[in-house]
């Protein structure tokens, strides 16, 4: 027989199509609410499990499995995914695996590199699987969801809608959290943001756990604008404005207000967090919207919950991009004026509202791919919205020096309306608010050698191990000889935790990589300074550094650990107790009830008396 | 069981028109003073403030209403002032239970944390919250089925609503009595016309984070209360029985957990709310008025149940606070005795044997109550002058367990006197 040459096989494709809820069931089939999200093709196990992701459908209220999905079977193949229902457990599992990979996706976009869950560096026993996030898409009776690190798992809750105000939701309806795409991507970015810094999550002042919510948010609703066909329709419904909060009805309603359903104005739902669970809960609206009340100054001081607190943030990121979006809209619209287009709801063309759809979306996918990015420039602990602020400012400009859409300014008016001060900065300048380079502070910038990259190289590879922990030696040493231009304590060991690389343009245009290194130092502190017997817990203190590829320090971002013979002074240590004290007095009831990767490392206030 | 002395009643003798007495009922787990101060008037050589009486469901001696009997007789039904702390079930049950017997009394103030003030919107706003999820706690684990000895039942039968009480109180006894919210930093001269009495109330603090406290916040954390619909078994089954697989099944492989790990997921699965009952029982002790009654040169401190939360906003915010507690005369010891009740930065502020105390407590339904350290400090601290309730042995009592420091004492300290089911403590003024 004559051996023929093998046919070659079919490509496998780039994406796999799967089809979702856009906002959660209770939207029907309106507004674009079912849609189809491309996410990057993987071969898949039953589950689906795949290479970071694995569902499994556990319920441990009734502790029963439900069946796992095939998503390679034909039938599954020939439609795009299952069709969006509620009663067959495979769609939600399909519903969880396609939102979680496409948000895992935007991270590694916009940081440009591909994730490592937090609980891959832990060690444990061999027979665990630390390399892949679980999502419990059933994991228990109860309306709640949340990220558990412990568990290497996004945990969400089913629940029975309210008996007497279910809004949309029949009254006793069972409410799927995992079918609300905003709560979805909302504890995925939990998990996403807690790979990336090691301590990041810890809650050592009101801000830490108030930023985490409010960036869990912002991610979550920024995939609203990806949204086409819904954002459309609000565009057409608002005349473009797309940060109103009601979109017009279908046609006028008479003098004696809306008599049939097409006349019902609608709040805009691009705007919104999941509002199913809301409405679910009797409260009549969505959970959380974009939009908080007008912007002043009183609240950041008044609001400590973190999740009210987080508003302050959510609302400062969308003002800014709102801001944005207006002026880059207001061209487009005034071009249509010339040619004779009307203004107003329900008036705009198709094509106008097919163009502003682009320009929001656009703009949109760049607000978050900033404020993404702007996590390799935050500090490795602690950080309040004003660092936040200054990392965003610093990493932008990084990668766009020029700003000439003026994104930049646009968050730092939305900031400073807020009350947002950075600590330590002279003025709400673009230049005041960039991170300073160490040699400001201590004359000359230090230089790190021998550091050996090789960006081909896989994670998998032989080789790469062994050069990580090279690598990491290196920088500790670097470290511990510029201790002080690093804000580190010279006395105390010095950690190289994560370090990765960071891409940015240089002065003529050329894409250079940095390397960000986080050093970290922790000291037990007493929980009462009169009392140096007492109960203590472990403060951190460390500094976030940018290295450019020639070794050369770029940026410090620091979090000092201070001296422990000055203690009294120490604001930060003073901040961190006086947050202590609140929580264990039961101010806010932040933590009470959610087991996020904060909890779980934080402090064991149950262990901590203030008595005898 | 030998009896040793002091647990020997007393005979009662009448009170001097120059002595100060504060009388602690034996009530169960719960609160129950009567301070009657020299002060003549109408024909009576004493005024009387009522401060709390309740008694908590699960470590309830049968001996509130003697103890109102016993209250009207001394006072002759009248009493100047009522002091009702805070709304737990072991300081306000007695108004409610022994409705008819406060009916017939006379009283001239009331005085109520401001928390209950209906005019203040906040404390309207709190009440509302609080109200309505502790009606939604009870509602779930009556329906779960609960431990009943287990903390969660005993804290939530301590929360549940007394309307019965609440209505007497906030009426003013049917509006006979001046109703005052008392706010931290309020100062009274001569409150219901005692003359030479000032009260300086310390808690309840109107502060942000007080409230923040206070205030279930609408954050999604507590919203599973309203959605958790109690069902019989409170279980829901989401899906029809044929998507079931059984745990064992071969499409499960890898996805399938360990046992461990299951037991971890189920347990996880019912543990948020008991924290959440438990926070509202430690916010409702924080609302606890705190009263510094001055009266010659005796400066009486009643600390309610506050705990940790109250008595650090006013230590810290209220100018002289250390002043004050170097004061101290008497110390009604705060919630019981428990652990988190007395800071040690009040405790130790107090003058070394410049005090006497009085602890209303008993180990049931909490075993951890009284806190022994805090007692043995107490005792060293007062120079021994620190009595608590239960050293009065009553049938079916629990007493203080053998071996506990400090060993109630073979004579009960100067000043204080052992009766039927009470404990006197009287100073000349």
């Amino acid at each position: 027989m004559q051996k023929r040459a093998a046919v070659p096989p079919v490509e496998p494709p780039p994406t796999r199509p799967l089809k979702v809820y856009a906002f959660d069931p209770t939207q029907g089939r309106s507004l674009g609410n079912i849609m189809t999200i491309h996410v990057p093709y993987e071969p898949l196990e039953r589950g689906p499990a795949g290479k970071s992701v694995v569902v499994i459908d556990y319920d441990a209220t009734n502790d029963v499995y439900y069946a796992p999905v095939d998503l390679d079977e034909p039938g599954v193949l020939l439609r795009g995914g299952l069709d969006p229902t509620e009663s067959d457990p495979r769609f939600h599992q399909q519903m969880v695996y396609a939102v979680v990979s496409k948000t895992v996706e935007h991270f590694e976009h916009a940081l440009g590199r591909s994730i490592r869950w937090s609980f891959a560096r832990w060690s444990g026993t061999k027979s665990e699987d630390r390399s892949r996030l679980r999502i419990f898409p059933h994991a228990m009776q109860e309306a709640n969801a949340y990220y558990d690190p412990q568990m290497r798992a996004l945990l969400f809750g089913y629940f029975q809608a309210s008996e007497t105000d279910s809004g949309a939701s029949l009254p006793g309806q069972v409410v799927f959290t995992c079918l609300s795409h905003d709560i979805v991507c909302h504890e995925a970015t939990h998990a996403l943001v807690d790979s990336q810094r090691e301590f990041f999550l810890e809650p050592t002042s009101a801000d830490a756990p108030a930023f985490h919510e409010a960036f869990a948010d912002v991610v979550a609703l920024f995939q609203h604008f990806g949204l086409k066909d819904a954002l459309v329709e609000v565009i057409r419904r608002t005349g473009g404005l797309i940060h109103r909060s009601t979109v017009g009805s279908d046609v006028a309603p008479g003098f004696e207000g809306p008599t049939i359903a097409a006349e019902l104005t609608r709040t805009n739902p691009l705007v919104e967090l999941a509002r199913q669970f809301g409405e679910a809960m009797g409260t009549r609206k969505a959970l959380r919207s974009a939009l908080g009340t007008k912007p002043n100054s009183d609240d950041i001081k008044r609001l400590w919950e973190p999740h009210d607190r987080g508003s302050i943030l959510v609302a400062a990121v969308f003002d800014a991009y709102f801001t944005i979006y207006t002026k880059r809209s207001r061209e487009l619209l005034r071009l249509a004026r010339a040619g004779g287009q009307m203004e107003g709801a329900n008036a705009l063309s198709a094509e106008l509202a097919d163009l502003l759809a682009d320009t929001a979306s656009k703009t949109a996918s760049q607000v978050l791919t900033m404020c993404i990015r702007a996590l390799d420039y935050c500090p490795p602990i602690d950080i309040r919205y004003g660092d936040f602020l200054r990392a965003l400012v610093t990493s932008d400009r990084e990668l766009v020096p020029d700003d000439p859409n003026n994104y930049r300014a646009a968050f730092i008016d939305a900031f400073r309306s807020r009350g947002i001060v950075p600590d330590g900065v002279v003025s709400y300048s673009e230049e005041a608010l960039v991170w300073c380079p160490p040699e400001v502070l201590h004359g000359e910038a230090p230089v790190c050698k021998g550091l050996s990259f090789d960006l081909f190289r896989r994670r998998d590879d032989a080789g790469y191990k062994k050069q990580q922990s090279q690598n990491a030696r290196v920088l500790q040493g670097f470290a511990k000889a510029n201790a002080e231009a690093f804000g580190l304590s010279p006395e105390l060991p010095i950690q190289a935790r994560n370090f990765h690389f960071v891409h940015r343009v240089g002065p003529d245009g050329q894409l250079l990589f940095d390397v960000v290194a986080e050093f970290m130092q922790k000291r037990d502190v007493p929980v009462d300074p009169e009392d140096l017997e007492g109960p203590t817990f472990t403060f951190r203190g460390g500094s976030t550094v940018i290295i450019a590829s020639d070794g050369t320090a770029r940026y410090s971002i620091q979090k000092s650990i201070g001296d422990p013979d000055d203690d009294g002074n120490n604001e930060r240590l003073q901040a961190q107790r006086a947050y202590m004290a609140s929580l264990e007095a039961g101010v806010p009831f932040a933590l009470a009830g959610r087991k996020t990767g904060a909890k779980a490392r934080a402090l064991n206030f149950s262990r901590v008396h203030r008595g005898y | 069981m030998a009896k040793t002395p002091a647990t020997r009643a007393a005979a009662t003798r009448p009170l001097g028109d120059d002595e100060l007495r504060v009388r602690m009922y034996r009530v169960g787990f719960g609160d129950c003073f009567l301070v009657s101060l020299p002060h003549a008037s109408d024909g009576a050589t004493h005024a009387h403030v009522l401060v709390d009486c309740g008694v908590h469901a699960r470590g309830n001696l049968g001996t509130i209403r003697a103890a109102v009997e016993n209250i009207a007789e001394v006072t002759g039904k009248r009493l100047a002032v009522v002091v009702a702390t805070h709304a737990h079930q072991d300081h306000i049950a007695g108004f409610g239970e022994c409705r008819d017997l406060f009916a017939e009394f006379d009283v001239a103030e009331v005085w109520l944390p401001w928390t209950w003030d209906p005019a203040n919107p906040d404390a309207v706003k709190i009440q509302k919250k609080q109200a309505r999820l502790v009606g939604k706690l009870r509602q779930h684990f009556a329906a779960r089925g609960l431990d009943a000895d287990s903390p969660l039942a005993h804290a939530l039968a301590n929360l549940a609503p007394n309307s019965r009480a609440l209505d007497l109180l906030k009426s003013g006894f049917n509006g006979r009595a001046e109703i005052r919210y008392l706010t931290a930093g309020d100062v009274l001269r001569q409150p219901a016309s005692i003359r030479g009495l000032v009260a300086r109330v310390l808690g309840p603090p109107v502060s942000e984070s007080f409230l923040a406290q206070m205030d279930p916040p609408a954050g999604q954390h507590y919203l599973r209360m309203d959605g958790n619909r109690v069902t019989e078994d409170g279980r829901v089954e989401p899906f029809a029985a044929r998507w079931r697989v059984p745990a064992r099944a071969r499409e499960l492989a890898a996805l399938r957990l360990s046992k461990t790990e299951q037991e971890r997921m189920r347990e996880a699965a019912s543990e948020p709310l008991d924290a959440l009952a438990f926070t509202i029982d430690q916010a409702r002790n924080n609302e606890s008025v705190v009263a510094l009654l001055s009266y010659g040169d005796e400066n009486l401190l009643f600390a309610g149940d506050a705990e940790y939360g109250n008595w650090r906003w006013w230590i810290e915010n209220m100018e002289a606070s250390a002043e004050l507690l170097e004061q101290v005369t008497f110390f009604k010891v705060a919630h019981h005795g428990s652990i988190n009740a007395t800071p040690p930065l009040a405790l130790e502020s107090m003058r070394d044997d410049g005090f006497a105390a009085m602890v209303s407590t008993q180990s049931k339904p909490w075993k951890s109550i009284p806190r022994v350290p805090l007692m043995q400090r107490l005792a060293e601290k007062t120079g021994g002058r620190v009595v608590r309730s239960d050293w009065i042995d009553l049938p079916d009592a629990v007493g203080p367990s053998p071996g506990t420091e400090p060993p109630r004492p073979a004579r009960l300290p100067r000043g204080f006197s052992r009766h039927e089911f009470w404990m006197d403590y009287v100073v000349k003024i």
